[in-house]
């Protein structure tokens, strides 16, 4: 096979699929799950929620060796079932994945507010949140890159970071491990219900699979997300008991959205924080600017299929990116943000990001078994092994986490409710509803317009 | 299955339609890359040389080491060159397959769509 000019690395690979997941609404889903079980034992549920997600990463790595293509999910759910299932999937999918920059950027918010007094709390949350959407939309509408080498001093600086201030900590504070373990608490149960909201960590993992494209092995994207996934449960594992134990009990009562930097002030004092802040600054925009360009290219790639509306497909004169499809983006996480700033609830998009990835990681699953059954002469340069085991394994797990979160309650640390998780997947049915309602009323429309169109041109090709 | 001959009239046909693009030669003033076809059924290659966004050469055979590889039917690439075909269609549905950046696939789809919009 020809190979390119320039092919991507193992090693950037894995940073790629472990630097999405990094961001800073981490920290709140890692404190979260410390909070749902015993703080002291929230390790348990982060390594259960990367091992489930390894079986995820399986599956991915399969269906990218059948089609590795940045088109991606689209395609796995078209061929394993039909195209209205892959377009209405395709746009839950990315609209809900969108709804996470709202709670990313009052995060990050709140962490700049703390960090730099500017008019006044309210307003410099306000303002943060909007500029960091801005900020991350004009660097995709430049058409800037972050480039490989980029990302991989990033990802691998934060990772070694974290992983040294949490051994730092657990050398100068006490860590409660074995009075944790006779609470009444740390059940069975609680270890799996924690394990769902930590799937949360580990959100953007598979979203290194449109780099197939820029490899030479397809397997080789398969074994990055599983270093990525093995990476950050020993990261988070670490992270989030070192910050657990290095918060005190009326911090942990607040209800901080910045535990990370409470956590910082308190072991590092100033330099820490300062440190931390630039920390999360770098997450924040890595994640949210990957997940912006993969977002408009795939509404750019939906607008050019006649499925969204043609003038999403617009490239910029000078740039060549589609504008207008980062321009409705940006509106719409900004709106979302403004929604999150008035309500403040942003664990909501947490839980509700953390379901919509079981289903996700069902729907994959579903489609490995379905394709090895539509086609399973088609070479695959990797094939999940034991049969239908892990596959089905990965739909009981995730499915059962899902109903598992939507079944719970939310609470704050001294244990007042903050929502009923029924409330999620009812927002999450009605996008649901209404991306299919799109599919099956307007998405025939557009297709029957650009036949008609194609019908009245006339073909350029001689003989034809 | 298009023969080798008509896909190097299609390009010859996508060269001039490229180059005398001023939208589109604006948009891709920057772009310098070399591109492979493959024909999956015929087997046959091509290579393309896109400096600052001038087609400045093309040929049969594959030469040099590419940025970008296309691999398509030899009944797709010829339509594609002629501006017959949508090639975003195609590539969603997997019978178009690239190798390159995101950033590449894109512009490559620009050329199709800046030229004839209404494909």
């Amino acid at each position: 096979m020809t190979t390119l000019k320039k092919v991507l690395k193992l090693r950037t690979v894995v940073s790629t699929s472990a630097g999405m997941a990094l961001a800073t609404s981490c920290y709140l889903a890692g404190l979260q799950v410390a909070t749902m079980l015993v703080g002291e034992l929230a390790w348990i549920s982060i390594l259960v929620a990367g091992l489930f997600c390894m079986l995820s990463a399986m599956c991915f790595s399969e269906l990218t060796s059948l089609y590795p293509t940045a088109a991606g999910i689209k395609l796995f759910i078209q061929n394993a079932y039909n195209e209205k299932a892959a377009i209405s999937i395709g746009m839950f999918y990315v609209i809900l994945g969108i709804s996470m920059v709202g709670a990313e950027s009052y995060l990050l918010s709140s962490v700049l507010t703390e960090s730099f007094n500017l008019f006044g709390p309210q307003a410099d949350r306000l303002f943060w949140m909007v500029i960091f959407i801005l900020f991350v939309g004009y660097i995709n509408y430049r058409g800037i890159f972050i480039t490989g080498l980029f990302q991989d001093i990033l990802t691998y600086t934060m990772i070694s970071f974290l992983i040294i201030v949490s051994i730092y900590t657990f050398t100068i504070l006490d860590v409660q491990l074995v009075e944790a373990v006779t609470r009444p608490d740390f059940t069975v149960s609680n270890v799996l219900t924690a394990a769902g909201v930590g799937v949360f960590l580990y959100v953007g993992f598979e979203w290194v699979t449109p780099l197939a494209e820029e490899t030479t092995d397809y397997r080789m994207i398969g074994r990055g997300m599983m270093i990525a996934i093995g990476l950050l449960s020993i990261t988070y594992s670490l992270f989030v008991v070192a910050m657990w134990t290095g918060l005190t009990e009326a911090q942990l009562k607040a209800g901080s959205p910045i535990p990370h930097i409470l956590f910082a002030g308190n072991v590092f004092g100033p330099v820490g924080v300062g440190v931390f802040v630039l920390m999360s600054v770098l997450a924040s925009v890595t994640s949210f600017n990957a997940g912006l360009l993969n977002t408009s290219r795939f509404a750019y790639a939906m607008a050019r299929d006649n499925v969204l509306p043609r003038v999403f497909s617009k490239l910029h004169p000078d740039h060549a990116t589609p504008w207008v499809a980062i321009l409705g983006l940006v509106v719409f996480a900004i709106a979302l943000s403004l929604l999150i700033f008035f309500t403040g609830q942003y664990l909501f998009i947490i839980v509700m990001a953390a379901a919509l990835e079981c289903i996700i990681y069902v729907v994959m699953a579903l489609c490995v078994l379905r394709l090895r059954k539509r086609q399973p002469e088609k070479e695959r340069a990797y094939r999940v092994p034991f049969g239908k085991v892990i596959p089905v394994i990965t739909i009981i797990v995730f499915g059962g986490l899902c109903l598992g979160l939507y079944a719970d309650v939310s609470c704050d640390y001294a244990g007042n409710v903050l929502f009923h998780n029924y409330w999620v997947a009812l927002v999450m049915a009605a996008f649901g509803g209404l991306t299919l309602l799109y599919t099956l009323m307007v998405v025939p429309v557009f297709k029957r317009k650009a036949a008609e169109r194609a019908s009245q041109r006339k073909r350029r090709r001689p003989g034809r | 299955m298009a023969a080798s001959k008509e896909i190097m009239e299609a390009l010859a046909d996508y060269q001039v339609q490229c180059n005398n693009n001023k939208r589109l030669r604006r948009m891709q003033r920057d772009w310098s890359k070399l591109l492979h076809f493959v024909g999956e059924d015929t087997g046959d290659k091509f290579t393309m040389d896109v400096v600052k966004g001038e087609i400045v050469s093309f040929a049969e055979g594959a030469s040099g080491t590419p940025d970008i590889i296309v691999t398509a039917s030899s009944e797709d690439l010829c339509d594609m060159f002629w501006g017959d075909l949508n090639p975003s269609q195609k590539y969603l549905e997997g019978e178009i397959k690239v190798k390159a950046s995101q950033e590449d696939v894109v512009r490559l789809d620009a050329i199709t769509m800046i030229i004839w919009p209404d494909v």
